[in-house]
């Protein structure tokens, strides 16, 4: 399923996809349209463009994931909008890619989503080893306040990650295997995703919000 | 000199706060002269000249309000109309009783029109005002007293100060119109970076993504695209502006400056704040470091920028995926004294405080590890 506001952009990565082998279930230029069909449509990937017209990349997300636990996002974003990636991880998607990476990256990028792994490039390993140091700068010393740590292995793997350097390449020269460097890399994905989960809950039982209707 | 027509919208309440003068100093003169007609010389031409003292104060508060008529025929014709009551007063009056000191017929009123020039022209213009009425007003005086001369002084530092506040007024009106202006112009720009971001950088990125794979001419024109599309997103995006003033800035503002697509930043997403002047010296010397990847591994080398923060330390890596320094050649160029631009980068970070790595071994790259302290 592909979800892009642009038009050329849709029809170019359903080309792309369909070219491949990949079925296209669906297309849609809008947030609120997408996670409506989507249900119909149980896409098992969906490509998706993080700025829509009507609803945020977020809230795409979340009502995707509520739709279909399973579903996997692959995140397309044209320009820096750090936050918005970070958020978009942080609500679930699995994956990440710059609009102007080649279309072999982009099959590749698409293949690993389907088949579970995280995606990431340079610069969301970044953004995620900047968000961990937020979050350890903001909870203190204290390591009971829930606020997710990474050991100094998945730091260094991240690093390695965030410099450009290839599964394989960590994989060599951390001498760990492959699978190993990509779980861990997974974990502080999931980490943080479940952690968003958990502040999310605290968020609404303080409001009120979890009270049975 | 201010110009007339740019008298605007900030002057209507000194008009107003003028009229409202002309006329309190209007009934102060018809009380004066009720007070003491029965001393006049002629007291039945004390009558037409309170009929012209009210008309023109009732004509200037009508006047002045209007926009179109504020000229020199104007100010010209309040002037001269004072200065005819000033000089007419000896004739009403008497000579014996002016000189024992009786208020002339246009006493307090006659500051009007020094206001009026101020407003219009600023300082220089209520100074000349207050000069001409006070020349009348010592010439109908054949002796000058201490309360006369206290009076005429009022005036002109009223006609001065007037002056000086009405010029603010229309430098805050224009200043207020260029921030106007500006904010939106900032708009206008957004509103353009919107519509760049979502046409034309989505058709370069497509250009670039659809050609890569192909040969030749069309493979050199998917670079171009992809350059300028990088180069475009630079220009739209602007994070910098606002954040560049005052003492910090955010060193990934800096280092957004050296992305294209062959250079990758990574970077947190919140701003990484450092002095202005050590974020600069870190900015030049990751240049200096981009320059050395093309140096040495190629115009096309990729390379790569991992900018981090933790209590108390920020850390800038810059590696790339060329050939690499065997080991000990590192060692050896430096006690040769050829290391160049990594000596220049560890001058640079030293200076501050900071250390330097350079990490590298035959075909994995090389990479610079700049670390800094930061006091917080």
């Amino acid at each position: 399923m592909v979800v892009d506001d642009h038009p050329m952009w849709r029809q170019g990565v359903a080309r792309d996809l369909a070219e491949a082998g990949y079925e296209v279930v669906a297309t849609s230029g809008e947030g609120v349209q997408a996670v409506r069909i989507a249900p119909a449509a149980r896409p098992d990937v969906v490509v998706l463009d993080l700025q829509l017209p009507d609803i945020s990349g977020v809230e795409v997300i979340r009502g995707l994931l509520a739709a279909l636990p399973e579903v996997r996002v692959l995140m397309l974003s044209a320009s820096g909008e750090e936050q918005s990636v970070l958020d978009a991880v942080k609500a679930g998607a699995t994956g990440y890619l710059v609009k102007s990476a080649g279309t072999e990256e982009f099959l590749e990028a698409v293949r690993r989503t389907a088949a579970g792994d995280a995606v990431f490039t340079p610069g969301l390993a970044g953004l995620v080893l900047g968000e961990y140091r937020r979050l350890a700068k903001s909870g203190g010393p204290a390591e009971d306040d829930g606020a997710p740590r990474l050991t100094d292995r998945e730091t260094e793997v991240l690093r390695l990650v965030a410099k450009g350097l290839s599964y394989k390449q960590i994989a060599a020269r951390l001498t760990l295997s492959h699978r190993t460097v990509q779980n861990h890399v997974q974990n502080t994905l999931g980490k943080l995703q479940l952690h968003n989960r958990v502040e999310l809950t605290r968020y609404a039982i303080e409001r009120g919000l979890d009270a049975p209707d | 000199m201010a110009d007339e027509s740019t008298a605007g919208t900030f002057q209507v309440p000194l008009w107003r706060a003028i009229a409202v003068f002309r006329f309190a100093s209007m009934a102060y003169v018809v009380l004066m002269v009720a007070l003491n007609v029965t001393d006049y010389a002629r007291p039945l031409a004390a009558i037409p000249a309170l009929v012209v003292l009210v008309g023109w104060t009732a004509a200037a508060a009508y006047l002045y309000a209007r926009p179109a008529w504020l000229g020199w025929p104007l100010l010209g014709t309040d002037l001269a109309v004072t200065l005819v009551l000033l000089i007419a007063s000896p004739f009403v009056i008497g000579r014996t009783a002016i000189a024992d000191g009786a208020p002339s017929l246009a006493v307090a009123w006659e500051a009007g029109p020094v206001l009026a020039w101020a407003v219009s022209g600023g300082r220089r213009r209520g100074a000349i005002a207050a000069l001409i009425v006070g020349a009348a007003d010592v010439t109908v005086r054949p002796n000058l007293t201490p309360a006369s001369n206290t009076g005429l002084m009022l005036m002109l530092l009223a006609g001065v100060a007037v002056g000086h506040v009405a010029r603010l007024a229309v430098e805050s009106e224009q200043r207020l119109q260029q921030a106007v202006e500006l904010e939106a112009a900032t708009r206008e720009r957004e509103r353009l970076a919107r519509g760049i971001h979502d046409s034309v950088l989505q058709v370069l990125a497509l250009v670039q993504r659809r050609a890569a794979h192909l040969d030749g001419e069309a493979a050199e024109l998917a670079r171009l695209a992809g350059e300028q599309e990088a180069a475009l997103r630079a220009l739209v995006s602007g994070r910098a502006p606002r954040q560049r003033a005052g003492p910090e800035v955010d060193l990934r503002t800096i280092l957004d400056g050296y992305a294209s697509p062959l250079v990758s930043i990574a970077a947190p997403a919140t701003p990484v704040r450092l002095p202005a002047a050590t974020a600069h010296e870190v900015g030049s010397a990751v240049s200096a470091a981009l320059d050395n990847v093309i140096r040495h591994c190629g115009a096309d080398a990729r390379a790569w920028v991992l900018l981090e923060e933790e209590a108390g330390a920020v850390t800038v890596s810059v590696r790339d995926d060329g050939p690499g320094i065997p080991a000990g050649r590192l060692a050896e160029a430096a006690q040769q004294g050829r290391l160049g631009v990594a000596q220049s980068i560890q001058g640079r970070i030293a200076e501050m405080g900071g250390t330097v790595e350079i990490i590298s071994a035959p075909g994995e790259g090389t990479e610079v590890e700049l670390r800094l302290r930061v006091g917080r």
